[in-house]
């Protein structure tokens, strides 16, 4: 099993950096940036795979979709990973995930940075459940959330994990300030590293928009397969 | 006959909201009885709608006898549904049966957490509702409270159609916003209705919850709209039309109130079924085609189509068994032949009856829509019945097999007359309920779902059969299976004095997930003659009801036989039965031999507060946590748990979260025991061989 893991770890896209690293370290955000249904989720979720591999917590918050639906992504990704990457036993490995995967959902109105630290209270209090990654899809960016993403930073380094957010760029709001896409610049202070999807003929690049040179030079040769979703 | 004055309706409620006193008053209203007696009667003769001696008894309605009934030009058919959310089975294939729902709150105790799985289940079957507030005589009732908890709790866009005139002892009578009435219901029974004027001191109310309601009803109607922008009289008729446009596509649940104890609200409450509901062909009932893969076809609801029925529910008569049907498509008529889709059978249809409760009527065909019962006619509910040459079934084949058994034991000779009658009876009614009597220890083994499926049965036994039974322990069905290859070659070998014995077989054995077990012949050159293959499969298939580990069930073994040997007088079917047998252990003892336990699906739903505690008890029963749910004030915390860790589960819930929290659980897979665990059970089976 152990070799299982390791194989589909350092043969995965994402395992560029060697085992033991994530992409960001504690106490940081990432964001990944696309227009509507070119693939956020797909990326967080293979982020969160790649995480759970190497026996990681990750916490994923949807404000968007039902607990169904997100474990339906994971299956899907997990299954045309261990496919394309033709892993055997493929179904003791995904039991062996998934006690590493915590889904929890909000309604959008629902969620908030106090609502958030009671929840994790609660499952950190008893033991159930220590994130090392959140991931938070459907998070809208607007003039308020900036406040909220500061509280959720502070609560990061706290609990001292790293934390990855979708976000949404609206068609008709598509101003570039300096090549960076709408809302990204507002807070862009707040963020370590930055993806940005973006479809093309037959796949789907992703563009870093910030980081670190060796993680942009690293992560800018990689795509989405428009099909499987997976990174090449 | 005209369809569009027919509801199919069911009355659906949490225990204790009057749900079977007011099944009685509309009875009573509409002429079925012509007294009226209550569920927990002083006279003896108990609610009409209640059959059943267990539910005399409690008090609660746990089989759902489908009743018949006129008001005013309409026919309306009563599904008495479980309240109870634990007959799952009986809840959902009567929630099939229903164009539209009743759903009944208590104005003291307004939504309980029953009354959101019922509405739970209302919702993934599209079941458009209306809303009663009863007991609103009753000190502390407060409607307009139950109303903001059907829009939180709920979510549901509820709408006051009414507004009562006093509540507690002083609830005289109700206000309809429609036509801006009073209502009293006078006379012994509330038989007679007075219109009046509405009270002064209630006038403004009225006004102002009348335009809350117009406003709400006009996003349904454009005609209403232009009525209101035009400032004229508003006709009723188009604001009941908006409501019942607005009610069939779930979007608003219009609500009214009354106290069917006291007789007040029932008769409006039959009005608002009439024109707020749906009739059976407004509905679309879907069923599923047997021979393209169980796809979904749409039913048609016209009476010359060719016919598919299913059978909701049976119950045994005086004059034998009572199959109780709805008609979705065609008619079923008397003389008629129909073909039972689970069994290919056909049948004669003979006498076709209308019912209620325990008197019945005669009729000559169901048409499409209705609801009815047929005699004599062998089969078991949810069976779906077609015209010859449909190859349609209302319900999947698909059968989950059982989790969970528990040993039953007669306690003298007339239970175990008895018990044979029910159990018969009731693996009929419920298809994930099994029986069979266990070859060693000669025990009755009842086998289910869950543990309070189990107990319900026991129950009946008890009360319906008079058959007084001890159970044992319920055991969790343990499965074994093996996780790697292995060979065999063994030989079977006797050869000393009189006719020997003599086969060989070699070969080995794999693990496979897709079937329970797979006999692969790949013997060349006949070593091993043909007419012997049958017995070697024979041999093998017989290891795996009783796992040489621990006696479970072995399955997802694959074996495959490629070489042996045979002797041309001593070999024998016996042979080389006894030589597939050794063969068998020598591999599985090689093939690193696991258990696995069923584990459940637990879904919890609980107000927000104690999501962290319902967490933890999920957790300390090894329970996985899928995710969590934030729904506004309640949350649905979704886990993998071993149904080995379940038993009384809901009295710990309960007791946590001050019996607000409930629970549903379904099996969802087999998985790998942990060593720790698999220790225990192999001391336990240890203990008892020792035992015996």
């Amino acid at each position: 099993m152990i070799m299982l893991k390791k194989d589909l770890i350092t043969r995965h896209p994402l395992g560029i950096q060697g085992d033991e690293t994530d992409i960001i370290s504690n106490g940081e955000f990432g964001a990944v940036l696309s227009r509507a249904g070119v693939g956020k989720t797909a990326l967080l979720v293979q982020l969160a795979l790649n995480t759970m591999l190497r026996n990681r917590n990750v916490l994923h918050i949807s404000l968007n979709d039902p607990v169904d639906k997100i474990t339906l992504w994971y299956k899907e990704l997990f299954n045309h990973l261990a496919q394309d990457h033709t892993v055997e036993e493929a179904n003791q490995l995904w039991e062996f995930l998934l006690p590493h995967r915590f889904i929890m959902t909000f309604r959008v109105a629902g969620f908030s940075v106090p609502r958030l630290k009671e929840r994790m209270a609660d499952l950190t209090g008893q033991n159930i459940f220590h994130p090392d990654m959140v991931i938070i899809d459907g998070l809208k960016f607007d003039e308020s959330t900036r406040e909220c993403l500061a509280d959720l930073k502070k609560f990061a380094d706290e609990q001292s994990f790293h934390a990855w957010f979708s976000m949404h760029i609206h068609r008709d709001e598509e101003i570039l300030k300096e090549g960076i896409p709408s809302p990204l610049p507002d807070v862009e202070d707040l963020f370590d590293v930055a993806l940005q999807l973006q479809p093309e003929k037959t796949d789907i690049r992703i563009k870093p928009l910030k980081g670190p040179s060796e993680i942009i030079s690293d992560l800018s040769h990689l795509t989405l397969d428009a099909s499987s979703m997976l990174i090449k | 006959m005209d369809d569009r004055k027919v509801r199919n309706i069911g009355i659906s409620a949490h225990i204790d909201s009057g749900k079977t006193t007011l099944t009685e008053r509309i009875l009573f209203y509409t002429k079925r009885i012509h007294a009226i007696h209550d569920v927990k009667g002083k006279d003896g003769v108990g609610a009409t709608m209640d059959s059943m001696e267990l539910e005399k008894e409690r008090g609660i309605t746990i089989a759902s006898a489908a009743t018949f009934c006129e008001w005013k030009e309409h026919e309306i058919n009563i599904i008495d549904t479980p309240g109870h959310v634990d007959f799952t089975v009986e809840v959902e294939r009567s929630l099939r049966v229903l164009d539209g729902a009743v759903l009944v709150l208590c104005s003291v105790g307004g939504v309980q957490s029953q009354s959101i799985t019922v509405d739970q289940q209302m919702k993934r079957y599209k079941v458009p509702c209306i809303a009663f507030i009863n007991k609103c005589d009753r000190s502390g009732a407060n409607p307009s409270h139950v109303i903001d908890q059907l829009r939180l709790k709920l979510g549901h866009n509820a709408l006051a159609i009414q507004i009562p005139i006093g509540l507690e002892n002083n609830f005289q009578g109700v206000i309809d916003l429609i036509s801006m009435k009073a209502v009293y219901f006078d006379g012994e029974n509330g038989e007679d209705i007075r219109i009046e004027k509405i009270p002064d001191a209630l006038t403004q109310e009225a006004i102002a919850k009348r335009e809350e309601l117009i406003d709400a009803a006009s996003m349904f109607s454009d005609e209403l709209t232009e009525a209101i922008l035009e400032e004229k009289e508003i006709p009723e008729e188009l604001i009941i039309n908006a409501l019942r446009i607005g009610t069939l596509a779930r979007k608003i649940t219009p609500v009214l109130i009354g106290s069917a104890y006291k007789n007040k609200g029932v008769q409006p409450l039959l009005d608002a079924v009439n024109q707020l509901l749906p009739c059976p062909s407004e509905m679309k009932n879907e069923a599923l085609d047997m021979e393209n893969d169980e796809k979904t076809v749409i039913l048609s609801s016209r009476s010359e189509d060719p016919a598919v029925a299913l059978a909701f529910k049976l119950e045994d008569g005086p004059y034998g068994q009572l199959t109780y049907i709805r008609v979705y498509q065609g008619s079923i008529a008397k003389g008629s032949t129909i073909v039972n889709a689970r069994t290919g059978k056909k049948v004669k249809v003979g006498r076709v009856v209308r019912m209620h409760a325990d008197q019945m009527e005669d009729m000559e065909a169901i048409p499409a829509g209705y609801i009815g019962a047929l005699f004599g006619i062998d089969c078991a509910s949810g069976d779906t019945f077609a015209s010859p040459g449909i190859a349609l079934t209302m319900s999947s084949m698909f059968v989950a097999d059982p989790v969970i058994s528990l040993s039953i034991s007669p306690v003298d000779n007339q239970s175990q007359v008895n018990m044979s009658k029910a159990l018969n009876r009731f693996t009929k009614e419920d298809p994930t309920f099994k029986t069979y009597v266990d070859d060693e220890t000669k025990e009755t083994i009842i086998e289910g779902m869950g543990e309070l499926h189990l107990e319900v049965y026991v129950e009946r036994m008890r009360r319906e059969y008079g058959a007084e039974v001890e159970t044992g322990n319920p055991r969790v069905a343990y499965r074994e299976t093996i996780t790697r290859k292995a060979e065999f070659n063994y030989t079977h070998k006797k050869q000393s004095g009189g006719s020997g014995q003599y086969g060989r077989v070699a070969g080995y054995m794999e693990p496979v997930t897709e079937a329970e077990f797979e006999f692969d012949n790949k013997i060349t050159g006949g070593v091993i003659p043909t007419q012997f293959i049958p017995a070697c499969e024979k041999g093998f298939r017989a290891c795996m009801s009783k796992g040489p580990r621990m006696e479970f069930p072995v399955t997802g073994i694959r074996v495959v036989i490629n070489d042996g040997a045979s002797h041309s007088v001593d070999s024998s079917e016996m042979a080389f039965q006894a030589a597939a047998r050794g063969a068998f252990l020598e591999a599985y003892a090689k093939a690193r031999a696991v258990i696995h336990e069923p584990i459940m699906k637990v879904v919890v739903e609980t107000p927000t507060e104690f999501q962290g505690s319902a967490m933890g008890l999920l957790n300390q029963r090894r329970g996985m946590i899928v995710g969590a749910q934030d729904d506004g004030p309640m949350c649905v915390i979704e886990a993998q748990v071993p149904l080995a860790e379940m038993f009384g589960f809901s009295t710990v819930l309960r007791s946590a979260t001050q019996g607000q929290a409930q629970f549903t659980m379904e099996f969802a897979l087999y998985k790998l025991v942990p060593q720790s665990i698999a220790e225990d059970l192999a001391e336990k089976m240890a203990k008892k061989k020792k035992g015996i």
